[in-house]
């Protein structure tokens, strides 16, 4: 029998400042995700996320936050998809190996909300961290896609790009040569704070939720503080079937998965 | 809309200000609009910083789900489901969420155009409004009423109201409905099914959230299949909201699509056997539990059925085993079991395999869909063969006027009707298109309709809940472009013709028609929300997103009708042509029907595939192995009907005798994001029909030609595939 260590509750290294308070977490649950792909279309109109037309898309330069994976198993006819869709996305590690490769600390650790970071302006685009993360869950901006003249329309001589009307106001629009990925949507979690602060009250379980978990059709996704073990992110990750993402890499993963059946 | 109260005294008296959606009423047309502001110059009623968000109802489909739209200053910058519509309940699908890239389209019919059929440009020769409606007008007015021919979409169902009125009233034969996803989910099939087996027409409820055992014949309820939201969050009920019970889900198909994925068995069979393994299915029941066969499934021979079917006996047995064990086992027909020339047969099969599970009218089993609050009978969209009608007496020159509103037949009507030689045939046609569509490009005039979010309107619910559901719309934003509400343009041109078409729509504007079709709603108290007169009623109804009854409704069906009734499903479905692979049209999950020219829509990778941004020939990789195909190796199917070059996808989850291919793109129009981009598999379907009329598209047999050419498919899942790495090693 394998014995498996709640590497938080020892104490290894990293766990410290894993006790902090504000550690907000994410249960996924496969036996429930369709593969629909409402998350990815919800994350990439909440956040600003560029799409890169086909070419890019086929050497890998789509900017998807969250992506859907499925893997084969078997062989026809008795072929399936092993374990059901996989969402993935950056997993927002107590222990991330994005972090310290970083030359310019463009990748930080947040202190308040205990997430990774990724600051724009400081991005010098080594992509140190994308070929870190083990999951895979960067994206790297390889051109000015939003302004990409093609996409535009020539008005009065100038060039207008309706699809700007639909950015979201809240997130910044990013440029060539920086790399992005999955915030948990920290614009709506500093958005529930502010408001829970403003009437004097703590935030609430279920208050808000990131664009993916509120689109969810099939409520796959939840999404909630993980530090307070009766919230329903809590609940669900701790029911018996979770599982964590190469959790023997030490990278403290704040997302759950549900395993189906 | 006799009050005059101003924009800016009405949002005094209310508090619509920040957080909730705001209440619009008693306006005049020019006021019911939020304008769109630059930045630095604010609308009073907004804060800095903060959200204005309107409840409106998605038109990306026919489902009618509710959402409610974040705007800023006037721009419209997220959808979110509507938490109260019992449609979506606050979800939301990948089509609903890009809505926005429809809106924001940078490729819209901006203006009214005299468009002179020039495709493939959109013509610059603008006309005024004014000249426009004076075009409707004679349109309408100037000729017989019996060769004027209206062509509408699936959504919205306020305009198809208006459109119906006119037409009875003037005489006009009645508007048909089309859209690529009804035919493709056979909805006449299912509807007439339901007529001869529950004993009423329509699209019958399928309450997979309380069912055990959920047996689906190539339903792919997860994706696209009637109200896929509303679905999904059964499915997932059904696996998870119980205690100790997760519900267990077998799915029948030829290739396994994303739904089949999500089933604990996906059973490949041949495609036109859906019918008998259903029969054989109930046989075994019977057995099982004792009983003597019903009628409907007394004549069935369970051996020839695994002799045609592809489905082995131990896979029927154990499959009839969970179902006679089962408490309540639910048995769907989708649309590739029923696109076949026995399509009619295979559904009432399927439906009778409930009845032997004695679920009609039971919880967890098939119900019939309560009518939207504000419709009569059933009005289903109109079949292939009713189209092909059309096409017949547009070609004949029966039809001198066609307009044509939400639907694009020259894309989604297969080549072979011949659509295009029936819109030559045909004088005059105008197109009331919101984007520049091949349909609305082979217009006399394009008059462009406002975008869903800019619109008015209210979508019926047709199933997926068992509530009566009216989903309303308002404009969330102002109008981008120079376009004008059809049903405003319908409105003032019958004005402007007098006379009995002015007596037909006598309505100031569209609101007013809209709120003359709620009115009679005012009465009834067992609804969401009460109202003493149609001016609060319809604030509310905006407030709200819609109208639905607070409780869901219940029947009792009866099972006796069912089993009584002959089943003929004798022999399997007549395939069409004689080559030797069966060709499988589906709808793109992520693309839906009229999705290809948003962008993030095309980024979605397909769920079963990964490919994003083009069409695949997904074909077994033994089969491939054989015809010495590899990936990317693009291949020319062939029917009786036509051809189609399309990359192959070697699939592993696919008969060996059969191919798939993806229906949404291959568009020659529709803008930039998507003309010229893959192929359009309905060029190899042939009008060829089952009993209801619907398209036996599933019944084609193709033959597979090399071409030599080669094109890289770009795929989420190999992000190396494309430098050629790692792609050809597996021989």
């Amino acid at each position: 029998m394998q014995m498996t260590v709640d590497l938080n509750r020892v104490g290894a290294k990293g766990a410290i400042a894993e006790a902090a308070e504000g550690k907000w977490g994410m249960s996924i649950d496969r036996d429930l995700c369709t593969g629909c792909q409402a998350c990815v279309a919800a994350c990439a109109m909440e956040n600003n996320i560029s799409f890169v037309g086909e070419e890019d898309a086929g050497y890998g330069r789509t900017q998807h936050w969250i992506r859907i994976e499925r893997f084969w198993e078997g062989a026809y006819p008795n072929v399936k998809i092993a374990g059901g869709y996989q969402p993935m996305m950056c997993q927002q590690c107590g222990h991330a190996p994005c972090e310290p490769v970083c030359p310019v600390f463009a990748t930080p650790h947040s202190d308040a909300e205990q997430l990774n970071l990724q600051v724009y302006n400081r991005c010098i685009g080594t992509r140190y961290c994308a070929n870190n993360c083990p999951y895979q869950a960067r994206s790297f901006n390889w051109r000015d896609y939003h302004t990409m003249p093609e996409r535009g329309n020539m008005v009065n001589g100038k060039l207008v790009f309706p699809l700007h009307n639909q950015f979201n106001p809240d997130v910044t629009v990013r440029r060539r040569g920086v790399m992005e990925k999955c915030t948990f949507c920290i614009q709506r979690i500093h958005k529930a704070q502010d408001k829970a602060k403003s009437e004097g009250r703590e935030v609430m379980d279920g208050e808000f939720a990131p664009a993916c978990a509120q689109a969810c059709p099939a409520d796959a996704i939840t999404f909630g503080r993980i530090d307070h073990k009766d919230s329903l992110v809590s609940q669900r990750s701790n029911e018996g079937r979770g599982v964590k993402h190469l959790e023997d890499l030490n990278t403290l993963p704040r997302v759950t998965y549900l395993k189906e059946g | 809309m006799s009050e005059k109260i101003t924009r800016r005294n009405f949002l005094k008296l209310t508090t619509a200000g920040a957080a909730t959606a705001a209440i619009m009423t008693g306006c005049g047309p020019a006021s019911r609009y939020v304008t769109r502001e630059p930045y630095v110059k604010m609308p009073e009623y907004t804060y800095n910083g903060l959200s204005t968000y309107y409840a409106t109802t998605c038109r990306e489909c026919a489902a009618g789900c509710g959402i409610i739209v974040r705007t800023m200053q006037g721009r419209a910058i997220k959808v979110e489901g509507n938490p109260q519509n019992p449609i979506n309940l606050g979800k939301t699908c990948a089509r609903g969420q890009a809505t926005l890239h429809g809106l924001y389209n940078p490729d819209r019919v901006e203006n009214p155009v005299r468009q002179g059929r020039s495709a493939p440009q959109l013509s610059t020769a603008q006309v005024s409004w004014d000249e426009a409606i004076q075009t409707v007008s004679d349109a309408l007015s100037k000729t017989n009423a019996s060769e004027v021919a209206f062509l509408m979409g699936t959504a919205p169902d306020h305009l198809f109201d208006l459109v119906s009125d006119l037409a009875d009233a003037i005489g006009a034969p009645a508007p048909l409905r089309f859209s690529a996803l009804s035919m493709f989910e056979a909805q006449a099939t299912l509807s007439k099914a339901a007529e001869d087996l529950l004993g009423q027409a329509g699209l019958p409820f399928f309450d997979i959230s309380n069912a055990d055992v959920v047996v689906s014949f190539g339903a792919n309820f997860l994706e696209t299949w009637l109200s896929p939201v509303a679905y999904t969050r059964g499915y997932a009920k059904m696996r998870r909201s119980r205690p100790r019970t997760r519900g267990y889900m077998v799915h029948f198909e030829t290739q396994m699509s994303q739904t089949a994925a999500k089933a604990d068995e996906w059973i490949p069979l041949l495609p036109g056997t859906e019918g008998l393994v259903a029969l054989a299915l109930g046989k075994l029941v019977a057995q099982l539990k004792g009983i003597s066969a019903p009628r409907a499934f007394a004549s069935v021979n369970v051996q020839q059925v695994v002799e045609t079917s592809g489905v082995s006996m131990e896979q029927l047995t154990r499959v009839a085993e969970l179902i006679a064990e089962s408490h309540a086992p639910l048995a769907i027909p989708g649309g590739q079991a029923l696109g076949q020339s026995n399509g009619l047969a295979a559904a009432e099969a399927i439906l009778a395999l409930n009845a032997l599970a004695d679920n009609f009218g039971q919880p967890g089993g098939v119900l019939l869909s309560p009518l939207a609050p504000n419709s009569g009978a059933h009005r289903r969209p109109a079949n292939a063969q009713e189209m092909s009608d059309l096409v017949a007496k547009m070609k004949s020159g029966k039809i001198k006027v066609l307009f044509i509103h939400g639907v694009n037949p020259l894309f989604e009507l297969p080549q072979s009707f011949g659509f295009a030689e029936a819109l030559h045939a045909t004088p005059t046609v105008i197109s009331f298109a919101t984007f520049p569509d091949e349909t609305a490009l082979a217009s006399d005039y394009i008059f462009p309709d406002h975008h869903g979010l800019e619109s008015w309107g209210y979508q019926r619910s047709q199933t997926g809940v068992m509530q009566s559901v009216l989903s309303g719309s308002q404009p969330v934003v102002a109008p981008n472009y120079n376009t004008r509400a059809t049903a405003d343009v319908f409105i003032e041109a019958a004005r402007l013709a007098g006379g009995k078409f002015a007596q037909a729509l006598p309505f100031a504007d569209e609101v007013e028609f809209i709120q003359s079709k709620i009115e009679n709603l005012i009465a009834r108290t067992d609804g969401s929300f009460i109202a003493p007169e149609i001016n609060a009623f319809s604030a509310y109804f905006q407030q709200h997103g819609g109208w639905w009854a607070s409780s869901a409704e219940s029947d009792s069906l009866s099972a006796a009708n069912a089993l009584g009734k002959s089943l003929n499903v004798s022999s399997v479905a007549a395939s069409i042509g004689e080559n030797e692979f069966f060709f499988l049209p589906f709808v793109s999950p992520t693309l839906g029907e009229a999705g290809a020219n948003k962008p993030w829509l095309q980024e979605l990778p397909d769920p079963t595939t990964t490919v994003m941004w083009n069409t695949w020939v997904a074909m077994n990789p033994e089969t491939a192995r054989e015809l010495g195909i590899e990936n990317d190796d693009v291949v020319r199917i062939v029917s009786e009907a036509g051809s189609v070059e399309a990359p192959v996808y070697k699939y592993p989850a696919i008969h060996p005798n059969a191919v798939a291919m993806p229906f949404g793109q291959g568009h020659t129009a529709y803008g930039r994001f998507a003309a010229g981009r893959g192929a359009n598999p309905t060029d190899v379907l042939a009008p060829s029909f089952n009993e209801a009329g619907d398209l036996a598209f599933a019944g084609m047999k193709v033959r597979i030609e090399k071409t030599g050419k080669q094109q890289p498919l770009s795929r989420l899942e190999s992000r190396i595939g494309v430098y050629g790495e790692g792609m050809y090693e597996e021989k």
